[in-house]
This record gives C-alpha cells, structure tokens and sequence, in this order.
C-alpha cells in the first residue's frame, strides 16, 4: 500500500485535519487528512483507492474502538472532520462518476426529537464508509422520508431516536415507510433502543453503536 | 436557620430522598411525545403542580424544578429563547410553592443544548450566558439550591455550576450521565467518573454524583456510586437512577424496574455513600415513596430536614 494512503489513514483516524491542527500531539506540525489527500492525487493514486484503502479505513479503525468503549464522542466527532476535509477532495470524482459509492443512505432523526449528535455521528461514519447520505436533519416524519424513497429506489433508511417519548414515533414511522417499501433496508438506532424493540416495530437492523451500522451495510453492499 | 444551612446540614447527617422524572410524568398528564415540557410551567401550571405535590406526599424531601431543557439555546429548538426567563421563573416558583417548608427547591439546569467548541458549535462564552440567565431567573422564582444535571461534557458542567454561582446560588449540586465501559464508567464525552467528578468540584459544585445514564442497572448504580464516593471525597454525593432501560409496550415506552425493586437497591446505594437517592427517567411517585419507606421509614411529606426537626 501508498505509503501516503496509511498516513492519510491514520490522520482519519486520530482526526488530524490539517497541518495546523495541533491535535494529536505526536503528529504536530505534520501533514493532516487534507494535505495527505491531495498529495495522493497529485501523486496518481487513484481516488477509489484513497477512499477504500485511507478514509473507508480509518474511519473504521476509530469506529471499531467506539464500539469497545475505548473512544468516545469527541474522538469520532474529529475523525469526521479530518475524513470529511480528505473527502471534499474526492468530490469531483464522485460527481465523474470515477467513484462509486456503495449506495444511498436516506438518515433523520425521527418526528418530535431535536437530538442530533447520535444521527451526525452515524451520517459522517456511514459517509466515510463510502456511502453517498441524504441527511434529512430532525424532527423528520415520515413523509419527508418517502419523498426521499420515491427518488431514490434502493436506498437505505436510518432512524434515529433519542428520547424514549419519540421511540413511539419511530415505531409510526417505520410502519408507515412498510406500507410502501416492505423490504427496505431500516436501519434504527438511538440511546434507548435495543434489539427488541428494532425487532417489534419492523425495522431491519439495530446496532449500539455506529460500526455495526456499517459492517451491516457493507454487508448488503457485498 | 435558612434553608440552605439546614440543607448542608441535613446532607452532613444522612440520607435525602430525592424526586423521580419529571418529563415522564408529564407526559402521562398528556404533554405531547417531544413537545417543550418547560412550557407547562406557564401554560400548564396546575399539571407540574400535581407532579410536584406527588412527589412531596411520596415523601421527597427535594423536589426538582420542570426546567432541565431551559436554557435559552435549549428552549430555541422549540421556538422558546426569548421566554427562558420567564419559563425559569415560572418553574422555580412552583417548585418552591409546593415545597413549602416540607422539602427543598431545586432549580433544574440540564445540558444548553448544542455540543461546544472545540468539539462542537457553541462558543463557551454563549453557553456560559445561557446558564446564566437560566440561574438567575431560577434564583428570582425561589429555587433553594441549583442542580446541574446530566451532564457528559465537563467542561459544560464546570460552565453551568460558575454560572449558578455567579447569578447568586448558594449551593451549587452537578450530577453526570454516565455510561458502562470495559474498564469503568464513562460519560458520552469520555469523562470519567474522577475527572468529571474533579471538574466540577473545582467549578464549585458542594455535591456531585450520577443521573440517568445509557443501560445502567441498579448494580451498575451501586458500583458508579463507591466510585463517586471515593472522588467526592468530603462533598455529598447523590444518584438518580432510571428505572431500568425502557421496552415498547402497546405503543408506549414501559420502564422495567418497578418500586420495589427499585427501592430495594436504595440502602445500598446509601451505604455505598449517597447522601441523596431520588430518580430520573421512568421512576415515579410509587418509587419514591418506596425509596423514602427503605431509607428513613414513616410516611411522605415529613418536616424539612434540618437539625431543629428531630427525624
């Protein structure tokens, strides 16, 4: 592997922006997620590969220690922000079609809920995972979801609740979305669910923590 | 002697019972799935009365303020800013109102309502003149003491607990939301239980300790609490568990832990060195009065605590 692609890696990882970020310490000064990404395409790496083999695996290696309870929020709120500054670089190539993504992930946090770090957290994960996502924002019903649906066929749903009040709301929300789409992929997560309840209401998969999300999708993306 | 002297005082001897969840009770009274519960303390006074007045013939000798979501960042999300005020004052002085001389007031500060910087959008400055205007306005409608609750980011509890003190509170309490992890308990935030405990110490706060919290059992409550004890050194520590992680039932959240079970685990928590045990998410009435009948006996609504009122 580019020598560059596992530094690009690492700075996902340990959420390095750039140059000027001072964090983490032990790579101060050095290039972030940033620059590594551009010098990897001015050097001829191509962008599939910066996405798959740096950003798909970083965002991996700190989503797998959240799992564990070994990172926590502000870790992977860095990570995002160091995988999306290496993304806008790739943005043209998606737009070019020389970067497949490996499909649509339609994600809101459900009607009546306000909560939005969980959901941001998820969006930016699945992002980094190489996923195109459609963040509807907040307090989104269903409706909003199934004009999402309509246009996008073989998309993927993420809900997320955080409050138990609004787990009833997305229990009615993934039983509307089954009315039209009884074999979408629904992916529910939120503070107070669990498996049961994912399993009650309809929805097709449940993680407590975002990298199940992902090893599900690239699951269905395989 | 004042409310606050017997309060110290009360919290140097023994145990204090707290109240339970607020929301979830409103919420039976018919507050909507994720509506503002903070505006039924103007809209619907007579419904957070009855929640307060519940919890005081339950036999809570401290009943919390309908104010956790009132900062006016928090209360903007629902179109609220410019009423934080008067939604503080409001809440404060039904809390105070039923309290009488029975039970303590505490005015309820829950997090402002965005992440802050670095990690998030909101400036500290900005955040630190939310809690401001909340306490303040919390002080004004009566509130005997503050309490910082559910907290993940220390330094947003350090920012709430100065701000309590600079509006003028006299005894400042700050409780964290913790969560279970391979080597202990840790906030969302990654805080843990001494460093956040450290932090809000130094802030100010004269008593410290847990509430809420994701998947926590009560034996995760009585673990969290020998290690609150142990960092809280002389400060009081208190715990509001949930009544366990809620299941849907017949389209409505049930939480699993009921009174008994509940207040089973209440000596222990005390023993374990909490000076106050009371509720969060899903305990009612009927806990409290469970807890209250397990920690001090008798019936509710006993005389405020205090060195002239023998117990």
């Amino acid at each position: 592997m580019h020598d560059v692609l596992e530094k690009l890696s690492r700075c996902v990882e340990h959420g390095k922006v750039d140059r000027s970020s001072a964090f983490p310490p032990e790579l101060r000064g050095e290039p972030g997620a940033d620059e590594l990404c551009r010098e990897a395409l001015a050097g001829g790496v191509p962008p599939q590969q910066i996405l798959s083999d740096a950003l798909v695996t970083g965002m991996a290696r700190i989503g797998e220690r959240f799992a564990r309870g070994k990172a926590f929020v502000p870790h992977m709120l860095l990570s995002a922000r160091a995988m999306t500054a290496a993304m806008a670089h790739l943005r043209p190539f998606f737009a070019s079609g020389e970067v497949r993504r490996r499909g649509v992930f339609v994600v809101g946090t459900v009607a009546g809920d306000l909560h939005d770090i969980g959901k941001n957290i998820v969006a930016m994960m699945v992002e980094g995972a190489g996923w195109e996502v459609v963040d509807l924002g907040v307090d989104v019903g269903a409706e909003r979801f199934l004009a999402e649906l309509e246009a996008r066929p073989g998309a993927v749903v993420g809900l997320s609740a955080m409050l138990t009040t609004t787990m009833v709301n997305m229990a009615k929300i993934v039983a509307d979305l089954r009315v039209r789409h009884p074999a979408r992929q629904i992916l529910v997560g939120g503070a107070p669910l669990d498996a049961e309840f994912a399993r009650s209401v309809g929805a097709s998969f449940y993680s407590p923590d975002p990298q199940g999300a992902i090893e599900h999708l690239r699951s269905l993306a395989a | 002697m004042d409310r606050i002297a017997r309060l110290r005082s009360a919290l140097g001897r023994g145990v204090l019972v707290g109240d339970g969840a607020t929301g979830t009770e409103l919420q039976w009274l018919g507050l909507g799935p994720g509506a503002c519960g903070e505006a039924w303390n103007l809209s619907a006074p007579d419904q957070v009365r009855r929640v307060h007045r519940r919890y005081l013939a339950a036999g809570a000798q401290l009943l919390t303020s309908n104010t956790f979501g009132g900062t006016p960042l928090a209360l903007a999300r629902h179109g609220l800013g410019e009423r934080a005020a008067d939604l503080n004052r409001a809440g404060a002085r039904l809390a105070r109102e039923v309290a009488g001389e029975r039970a303590f007031a505490l005015g309820d500060m829950g997090p402002c309502g965005g992440l802050l910087e670095p990690h998030g959008d909101v400036p500290l400055p900005r955040a630190a003149e939310a809690f401001r205007r909340q306490a303040a306005a919390l002080l004004e409608g009566g509130a005997d003491a503050i309490l910082v609750e559910t907290m993940s980011d220390p330094a947003e509890a350090a920012l709430a607990v100065e701000a309590a003190l600079q509006a003028g509170a006299r005894l400042v309490l700050a409780t964290f939301a913790f969560q279970r992890v391979p080597d202990g308990f840790r906030t969302m935030m990654g805080a843990d239980v001494a460093g956040a405990v450290a932090v809000a110490l130094a802030a100010g706060a004269e008593g410290v300790g847990a509430n809420c919290g994701t998947e926590l059992s009560l034996d995760d409550y009585l673990r969290l609490t020998s290690e609150l004890s142990a960092a809280a050194g002389s400060a009081a520590v208190l715990v509001q568990p949930n009544a366990g992680s809620p299941a849907l039932q017949a389209g409505r959240a049930v939480y699993p832990t009921g009174p008994e079970a509940f207040a089973a685990a209440a000596p222990r928590l005390a023993a374990a060195g909490a000076r106050i045990v009371g509720g969060c998410c899903g305990t009612g009435p009927a806990h409290i009065a469970a807890v209250r009948a397990a920690l001090v006996g008798g019936p509710g609504g006993a005389a405020l605590p205090g060195p002239e009122v023998p117990r």
